[in-house]
């Protein structure tokens, strides 16, 4: 894609977005500081503060409808469709032709992925401009509150969308790099029949030699828990030990034929590792592309309890 | 020599066995992954050389586990195990079975391999993080749960129940701790866990009598009656005293809201003898000075007043008490400072009234002398108290002798007394510009018995009664450098600083170079109860 795709949320409609948040930062900021509240107190009980707050909390609800909408457009709460190889190179509305394929796309004010485009760059534009306006409503007051709370939910959703906004525009590039025209599965069963062939090819060759090969076969783990797939590797992955050590014993094979399979095992395992160590290298790009959602989302969630928290007490001990 | 019928088992789609039958005999049977093996199996988790079955001395037969290899006899791991009908070993993913005899061969073992590879021979683990089972829906929706039970539901507690309210108020960390936006400023803390005790209804301003309820002794800007007090309507106390933000916060030091009236006071309040005030250094009028009068008191510019001086019914010279050689005094020459008899209250902000004893008479000066015929000393009083002393004074010394009693010659006692107290009054005492009138006017009067008046002193206390002034702060400075009398020799000269001279240091309402900002609260006091002109 991506880079196509990036460039149309970064510059959507010629940066229209971001001149908005620009804008709005802008007259945010000189209103601050023209702003002279009472006793030089400037916090969100301020004239001032109430209009940001209220400001800030319009667009959160904006940005929060986006992520509604591209759920009930997508199907899917994340752009994992969108950076994976498979949409690669279509447009938005084919992906969301397959991912409501066989149900009728329930559209819920956003019409099509276009608009859906440029929900995401308002999102992405808007969410940064929130920060400077939820910081100049707090008027650099913090503590230990519910206040503070939702604030630092705030800036930690603006954040893991930072760090999603980064992945996105270099991600999908770097896996297509990566895998070219295979895909995962082809990868894996790939790996499989090289198994296959190494199993059988040392059956005549020495235990040491099947150890190593048994190990590879059955130890070697392609993904794994949420650390595993984020590294895309395998401390002590046994396919690589088994690549290193299989031609240390090499020596112990007089006849030219045993050699000869061996050579032929060690080309497998080479094979193998290189097929294995690209599977993991997919996974984990596609691991880190996604795995800022499981904050951003359920962040974001938390932040609108907090926001509503935030409100409820403010006016309830006015 | 053994003689070995194997019967190898498979399993057709449906699970069914089907058996192959092979004869094998040799001196020992070897199992395992290679060629040579009579029983050949072609896994890779057999070994080349698994295991080799013997025939023992005395003619029975057994199965010999190679080195590192482990054989299962009926569920335990053994080296070797005899091969009785019956026996079930495990070779690697092999089961071996002993069938019982034929009586045609030695030994007739069922063969059947009971742990197959998996299609894959890799496990399978999550390859995305879809996989994993995690739900970014149950986490948001968990944590906004928790937030909502711990910041919204707990702290709306207390105020559905006093009985609660009460509890919780001491607890280490109270229900509603969550919500104060800050630390609540001085006094105001000892009630921090109490929030009811200001934010008394729910959805409802924290009103104006809750603060009253208090501080019962605060005084209005202005009184209801007064027309301009229209401009606080819609006013609370919470407008300017905005709590939660800090210890030290709650007055507000802000001149902003003093400008929005007094910045135009002449045409908000016609009439006023208020000057329009925007800020101490740009936009302030000159001092007034307040002077008693009979009515009260009259407030003057200050340069107007300065003509006019001091009329405190004084005679005093700060120049020559203030005399850098000294002034003379019973214990010589002393040099006077002004602290000797302007004594700072403990307010820090006026002086101790002075008097006679503790200012002008603490070092044997101005003692108030007669010496006819007798010395005696005055005291310091109205005219009537010291003709009264006096009188009193030569009548007890004329009781005191027939010697003291010889120049009244045909005058009573009493008579004698009253000469002698009038004749040293006016010698010694009330005279223009000696002992009484070296301070004090003097007029003659026709009352007979005390026929002087002192003009009565009245030393101005406070000039500027409508601005609070502390000296205390200003310790670093000398006196003479606000109040330069050092040359002054008559007690009409006023010595206030003007407003230029506050200036020197006093920045208006925003900070300066080498200036202290200076807002309206810096001088004035909001809640005072002095009249407004």
């Amino acid at each position: 894609m991506n880079n196509m795709q990036g460039a149309t949320l970064l510059n959507y409609k010629n940066y229209r977005y971001l001149k908005v948040s620009a804008a709005i930062v802008l007259v945010a900021l000189v209103v601050y500081v023209l702003h002279d509240p009472v006793g030089d107190r400037a916090f969100g009980g301020t004239w001032l503060g109430y209009t940001l707050g209220v400001l800030a909390t319009l667009m959160l609800f904006g940005m929060m409808w986006y992520g509604v909408a591209k759920r009930s457009i997508t199907g899917t709460p994340d752009w994992s469709m969108i950076t994976d190889r498979e949409g690669e190179g279509r447009d938005l509305a084919e992906m969301k032709a397959r991912h409501l394929r066989g149900k009728p796309p329930v559209n819920k004010g956003l019409r099509g992925s276009g608009m859906l485009q440029e929900w995401l760059s308002g999102h992405v534009y808007l969410g940064i401009s929130l920060v400077v306006l939820a910081t100049l409503h707090t008027g650099f007051h913090l503590g230990w509150n519910v206040h503070t709370l939702a604030y630092v939910l705030m800036v930690l959703v603006v954040l893991s969308g930072f760090y999603g906004l980064s992945v996105y525009l270099n991600y999908p590039r770097l896996i297509t790099l990566n895998m070219g025209e295979d895909t995962l599965d082809d990868l894996l069963l790939k790996i499989a029949e090289l198994d296959e062939l190494a199993a059988a090819r040392a059956l005549d060759l020495s235990d040491e030699v099947n150890v190593l090969v048994r190990a590879s076969c059955q130890e070697t783990r392609v993904g794994g828990d949420f650390l595993q797939q984020l590294s895309g590797s395998q401390r002590n992955c046994p396919t690589a030990f088994a690549t290193r050590h299989l031609l240390e014993l090499g020596g112990q094979y007089v006849r030219e034929e045993q050699r000869k399979m061996l050579r032929d095992l060690y080309s497998l395992l080479m094979r193998k590792e290189k097929l294995v160590q690209r599977a993991r290298t997919d996974i984990m790009l596609k691991a880190r592309l996604e795995c800022w959602l499981y904050l951003h989302a359920p962040l974001g969630i938390a932040l609108f309890a907090a926001l509503a928290a935030h409100i409820v007490a403010i006016y309830f001990y006015w | 020599m053994i003689s070995c019928l194997l019967i190898q088992v498979t399993r057709n789609s449906q699970n069914l066995p089907i058996c192959k039958d092979s004869v094998i005999s040799g001196e020992t049977i070897q199992i395992g992954r290679g060629a040579a093996c009579k029983i050949h199996l072609q896994d890779h988790r057999i070994s080349l050389l698994h295991a080799t079955i013997l025939r023992t001395e005395e003619g029975g037969l057994y199965i010999d586990g190679e080195n590192n290899v482990t054989l299962k006899v009926d569920g335990f791991i053994t080296l070797s195990a005899d091969l009785l009908p019956g026996t079930q070993i495990e070779v690697g993913p092999y089961a071996l079975q002993v069938e019982p005899s034929d009586g045609v061969h030695d030994l007739i073992l069922r063969l059947e391999l009971v742990h197959p590879l998996p299609a894959a021979l890799a496990v399978r683990v999550p390859v995305s993080l879809s996989e994993l089972g995690w739900s970014k829906r149950r986490f948001g929706f968990g944590m906004a749960a928790i937030i909502l039970f711990l910041f919204m539901l707990l702290p709306l507690l207390p105020a559905a129940s006093s009985a609660l309210d009460k509890w919780q108020s001491g607890l280490p960390v109270t229900l509603t701790e969550a919500w104060s936006p800050g630390p609540l400023a001085g006094g105001h803390a000892l009630f921090a866990t109490k929030c009811s005790t200001c934010h008394q209804r729910a959805f409802k301003a924290v009103t104006d009598e809750v603060c009253t309820g208090c501080h019962t002794r605060v005084s209005r800007h202005l009184n209801k009656a007064d027309s301009a007090a229209a401009a606080f309507a819609g006013m609370r106390c919470t407008h300017c005293h905005i709590d939660h933000k800090g210890r030290e916060q709650l007055v507000l030091h802000d001149s902003s809201k003093c400008v929005d009236c007094h910045g135009n006071i002449k045409d908000k309040k016609p009439g006023t003898a208020l000057g329009n005030v925007r800020d101490f250094v740009s936009a302030h009028p000159p001092f007034h000075l307040t002077v008693p009068d009979i009515a009260g008191s009259i407030r003057y510019l200050q340069d107007d007043q300065a003509k006019r001086g001091e009329k405190s019914g004084l005679k005093y010279s700060h120049q020559i008490h203030l005399d850098k050689e000294g002034v003379s005094s019973p214990q010589g020459d002393t040099v006077m400072q002004c602290q000797d008899c302007h004594k700072l209250e403990e307010s820090g902000k006026h002086f101790v009234p002075m008097t006679m004893e503790t200012s002008c008479q603490q070092s044997g000066c101005h003692a108030l002398d007669f010496t006819d015929p007798v010395t005696g000393l005055a005291p310091h009083g109205s005219e009537r108290a010291v003709m009264n002393s006096l009188r009193a004074f030569y009548g007890k010394w004329l009781s005191a002798s027939a010697d003291n009693r010889a120049s009244c010659k045909s005058l009573s006692l009493q008579d004698c007394a009253n000469e002698l107290a009038r004749r040293n009054a006016a010698a010694t005492l009330f005279r223009k510009d000696l002992e009484c009138g070296e301070c004090h006017e003097i007029t003659a009067t026709s009352d007979q018995e005390v026929p002087w008046r002192v003009t009565p002193v009245r030393i101005n206390r406070d000039w500027q009664p409508g601005a609070t002034f502390v000296h205390a702060k200003h310790d670093t400075m000398k006196c003479t450098d606000c109040h330069d009398k050092t040359g002054s020799k008559v007690s009409a000269d006023v010595a206030m600083p003007t407003i230029g001279k506050c200036r020197e240091c006093h920045a208006g309402n925003h900070p300066a170079q080498g200036r202290v900002a200076s807002g309206c609260d810096s001088c004035h006091q909001f809640h005072r109860s002095a009249a407004i002109p």
